[in-house]
């Protein structure tokens, strides 16, 4: 073979080539020039001539320039070109899929910290829609929920107001059942009441419902084990003891056993047979709390306190609430233009009863909430919203990373394009791999916000857990979570890459990677997602500590009576089958019993615990004209024991106690507090006056006033309140009140220890203290709070990371700039500032305009807050130095390894 | 004259060339070129100056791969094959050479074989 290496080297110079890759070409083209001057020689032509004749051939020119620009890209990483669109989407997406997933792997650095900031933004965004799902969007696992309605009474001159909402009577709902053409079928539910359940000689506080027997049905439920009620098990009083449990309660209080059908159970004093379990997810017609286990409505008698017992007959006793099926020839108008009417004719028939009265047709799903819906959907919207906040952090986060990474891929980005890649092709492969960025968030965002589920359920008080909603993750929160991880792909993908897909070509590919003058408008934007990541964190942190304030003030409350001395013990002696004689046997042994614990100051029996106060309607002060109806007088009525204000610290004003005098033959008295004095006898001495209550037979005489404090919810209005004596006035479920010199969680062991040594059989699960009441009165607005705090924080970490990266990516790109800097004689101090003044400039932009949409957003929440402004100046400060406090951290960190940089190097390197 | 239109003619179609003959089984360099000389019957003519460059580009785009292959009694010689993503271009490369064939056909009252 003739030495064809010499030749084909000389046409290589300059070609840059590495050794072996030259080594190679020099192999493969001197065989090719043998393989041609062996031919020629075939065809006789001489030496000379052949070897003239192939090296005239050898024209390398156009193979030197093909070798030269893109010598260190690898060559499967390349779209191919001309590989049309038309049914070729899926070999391209999954082209783009591939290359994508390699290019994520080539960086794990990169892949790991934007995967981190997206999922802890989708998680929480997760997190808080599932709880919104489940409360809200999709609370009941019912059959068909449009075309189900919740029926409940009104005063006629109140329907707009919801709050005045009752139950129905169960004859007025038996005649409404009657005659109801709208609704195919109408079944009536209890709202969930306290009743002690024995079950292997242990008693428990549990949470009854009484149904009518079509409920399930008419609700479209299956039972998950056994069957519901059957039609002749509700039409005898006291006839059918049978009871269906919940899933959840028997999951948690009877361990689930297989065997649950059938087995017996004590509720109150009566024997139950359990003749099924309820669907899985469906805790009573109630979005966030639900009961235990249901019980024909022909059990009233049998498992309702006595002042409820007459339940079945009376018709002023509001106890169901009605639940309408729609007949598919009728829809929600033309049913409460039916029950408007039925209204009048009940009212015509028994105007004792229903004199002033009206039935609301309610969808379901309004009905689900309760009182509290507006609260709910607002906080579900609020917390969407803040979430969403977070999320738009963690993608402009991402989005920075992405444009600062954009700069070291020009070049690639350049010879893919100057290969003939389309910029359309080129989008769209650059938008695959933010896609799959935002997919891998998603999954771990997903997992992120499972946890976060675990940890709010885990939160949830846990003396009636069981009874709260569960929060479901279903299809719904996978769809969503799904949705968000793939327009958050969209949202930071596109801004990178329709500033890459413009790349041009020459400039880039004449340019070397360290001029980073031309990058100066990726740093632009990259500067404004900054801002905007720090003035929403702010935002953030300002709401959230503005709720904080609001709730400390709202723990400072004075409700009225002391609780850092107060145990609370709940007790139903009717429950465990007691009558009135032997309870109020129980009362006194349990009063002589507890006094002689040590430890106790004073003890009293009340009929509620504080801020669960009960209002009744219909009180008459004798000697004023008889009020209408609808302008009854509505007060608050407590029964109590002996010494109650003074085992509650609540002063009196005028009078006296009740005393041991104040028995059933003595003169009936009552004690109320000042602001119902002040209300009613303004300007008189209502001490001697007597007032009568709505279902009492006497007028009871006032013989003192105390002050007024809070007995339905923290820091509520002045209500009126009426006490009456224990003494003359029965009732078999008390509180037992205690005052303790010291801590008085020291006590509680003892207290339950007493009662026990009187009767085994009597629950006292409920023991709560007097803090622990506050704090289950603040457990709502506690949660948001925390959740607040973590998303705030989650914000201002994200955002303070963002600002880190971002300044030592910048640090970085100006490395050289900084090392001229210093060899013309910058000092380190010099630099330090010349970072920290860039970095702290874009926080301080930040900051500005930050305060001033906290400010906007603070008055828009000033209604929901409690003692604090919307414009309060504590915390937009604190907010303001934590976020600057960081944000300092974040420059300081680049600022210092920029002073650090030696210019010989820096330059050198460059 | 004639060169600059067969500069550009075989620009337009010498992937479509190399990509056809690589179809069944690999081949070397020297191979490519003498199989379109002889099956143009002469027309077409490349040389290391042409081929080289257009093998390199084609690897590099991943289109076909070149590996060194020894034969007994033979010298070491680079044969390339066409990669799956060089298949699928083929195919797309034929489809559109066939649509221009016919087209300019259709247009110049040339008879479609």
């Amino acid at each position: 073979m003739l030495d064809w290496k010499l030749e084909i080297r000389k046409r290589l110079v300059g070609s840059n080539l590495k050794p072996e890759r030259e080594a190679e070409i020099l192999d493969e083209l001197s065989n090719h020039m043998q393989d041609r001057y062996d031919d020629l020689r075939v065809q006789e032509t001489t030496h000379e001539e052949a070897f003239r004749d192939v090296i005239r051939e050898l024209d390398l020119t156009d193979l030197v320039s093909e070798l030269q620009p893109s010598e260190d890209i690898a060559p499967q990483d390349l779209v191919p070109e001309g590989v049309p669109a038309k049914g070729q989407l899926l070999s391209d997406f999954l082209m783009d899929l591939r290359y994508a997933i390699r290019t994520m792997w080539k960086s794990p650095g990169f892949t790991a910290v934007a995967a981190l900031a997206l999922a802890l933004g989708i998680g929480a965004n997760t997190a808080v829609f599932t709880v919104v799902n489940t409360l809200l969007l999709n609370p009941l696992p019912v059959e068909k929920i449009s075309t189900l309605a919740a029926l409940n009474t009104t005063q006629k001159k109140k329907t707009a107001q919801l709050g005045d909402l009752q139950a129905l009577s169960f004859l007025n709902l038996k005649d409404l059942r009657g005659r109801t053409r709208a609704f195919r079928s109408l079944a009536g539910h209890s709202s969930p009441m306290a009743v002690t359940m024995t079950y292997k000689a242990e008693p428990h506080r549990i949470f009854m419902e009484l149904v009518t027997s079509n409920y399930f049905q008419a609700l479209g439920l299956h039972p998950y084990l056994g069957r519901f009620f059957l039609p002749d098990e509700d039409i005898k009083p006291g006839a059918a003891a049978v009871a269906v449990l919940g899933y959840s309660a028997w999951q948690n209080r009877f361990g689930g056993v297989s065997d649950i059908v059938g087995r017996t159970i004590k509720l109150n004093d009566t024997a139950f047979t359990v003749v099924g379990i309820g669907p899985k997810d469906f805790k009573g017609l109630y979005a966030v709390f639900g009961p235990d286990l249901w019980v024909p409505s022909m059990m009233a008698e049998q498992v309702l306190p006595s002042s409820l017992q007459k339940a079945l007959t009376d018709r002023t006793i509001p106890l169901f609430t009605g639940i309408g099926r729609l007949d598919t020839s009728f829809a929600l108008p033309q049913a409460q233009a039916e029950m408007k009417i039925a209204a009048a004719t009940l009212e015509d028939e028994h105007p004792d009863a229903n004199q002033g009265q009206d039935i609301v047709v309610r969808p379901l799903i309004e009905a689900a909430y309760g009182p509290e819906r507006q609260a709910l959907m607002f906080g579900g919207a609020f917390l969407m919203a803040i979430v969403g906040l977070v999320l738009l952090i963690a993608c402009s986060n991402v989005a920075n990373l992405l444009l600062a990474r954009a700069t070291v891929r020009r070049q690639e980005i350049a010879v893919r394009i100057a290969l003939g890649a389309g910029r359309r092709r080129l989008m769209r492969q650059l938008l695959t791999e933010s896609i799959l960025l935002g997919l891998l968030g998603g999954v771990f965002g997903f997992l992120f916000g499972y946890g976060g589920c675990q940890l709010l359920s885990s939160l949830r008080p846990a003396e009636y857990a069981q009874n709260l909603a569960d929060l479901r993750i279903d299809p719904a929160v996978f769809g969503f979570t799904f949705a968000i991880a793939l327009v958050t792909g969209l949202v930071f993908g596109i801004v990178p890459a329709l500033r890459s897909s413009r790349t041009s070509v020459s400039e880039v590919l004449k340019e070397e990677t360290r001029t980073a003058g031309r990058t100066r408008g990726r740093i632009n934007m990259a500067n404004a997602l900054l801002a905007g990541q720090v003035s929403i964190s702010l935002v953030l942190l300002v709401v959230a500590a503005m709720f904080l304030r609001s709730i400390q003030h709202e723990y400072t409350i004075d409700p009225g009576y002391q609780t850092k001395h107060l145990a609370l013990f709940m007790l139903y002696p009717g429950q465990a089958g007691y009558d009135q004689t032997r309870t109020e046997q129980f009362y006194k042994q349990a009063r002589d019993r507890v006094s002689s614990i040590r430890g106790i100051a004073s003890f009293s029996w009340a009929s509620n615990l504080p801020l669960w106060g009960r209002k009744e309607t219909g009180v008459v002060i004798e000697g004023q004209e008889q009020r209408k109806k609808s302008e009854a007088i509505s007060t608050v009525v407590k029964t109590i024991d002996l010494d109650y204000f003074a085992t509650m610290g609540v002063p009196f004003v005028k009078g006296r106690d009740f005393t041991q005098d104040d028995r059933d033959r003595s003169a009936p008295v009552a004690i109320i507090n000042d602001t119902m004095a002040a209300e009613y006898w303004p300007n008189q001495d209502p001490l001697g006056k007597r007032v009568q209550l709505p279902h009492g037979q006497n007028f009871l005489q006032i013989v003192g006033i105390v002050k007024t404090s809070n007995y339905q919810t923290l820091g509520e209005p002045p209500q009126a309140c009426i006490f009456i004596p224990l003494r003359q006035n029965f009732s078999d479920g008390m509180i037992l009140y205690v005052r303790t010199e010291q801590n008085p969680s020291t006590i509680l062991a003892s207290v339950q220890d007493e009662i026990h040594n009187i009767d085994p059989g009597l629950a006292v699960e409920d023991i709560r203290t007097g803090t622990k009441v506050i704090d289950q009165a603040l457990w709502w607005s506690k949660m948001a709070v925390d959740l607040l705090a973590v998303f705030g924080l989650l914000a201002l970490a994200l955002a303070s990371v963002g600002l880190y990266g971002i300044m030592a990516y910048s640090v970085n790109q100006r490395r050289r700039e900084i090392g001229v800097r210093m060899a013309l004689g910058a000092g380190q101090g010099n630099v330090w500032l010349l970072v920290l003044r860039q970095g702290m400039t874009l926080v301080l932009i930040g900051l500005a305009v930050g305060i001033a949409l906290a400010l906007l957003v603070g008055h828009a929440l000033s209604r929901f807050l409690y003692g604090v402004s919307g414009n309060d100046l504590l915390s937009l400060g604190g907010a303001s130095l934590v976020l600057l406090a960081v944000a300092f951290v974040a420059c300081y960190l680049p600022a210092r390894s920029a002073s650090r940089v030696d210019p010989l190097v820096a330059l050198r390197s460059a | 004259m004639a060169s600059a239109v067969e500069h550009e003619w075989k620009k337009s179609s010498s992937e479509l060339l190399i990509l056809s003959l690589l179809e069944d089984q690999s081949r070397h360099g020297y191979e490519i070129g003498r199989l379109i000389d002889i099956r143009s019957g002469g027309a077409l003519h490349f040389h290391v100056a042409s081929l080289y460059p257009l093998l390199y580009r084609l690897e590099k785009r991943g289109w076909i791969q070149g590996r060194w292959v020894e034969k007994a009694g033979q010298r070491r010689r680079r044969y390339y094959r066409l990669t799956p993503v060089g298949q699928r271009v083929l195919v797309a490369k034929r489809l559109q050479w066939q649509d221009f064939v016919g087209a300019v056909g259709r247009i110049a009252g040339v008879e479609h074989a």
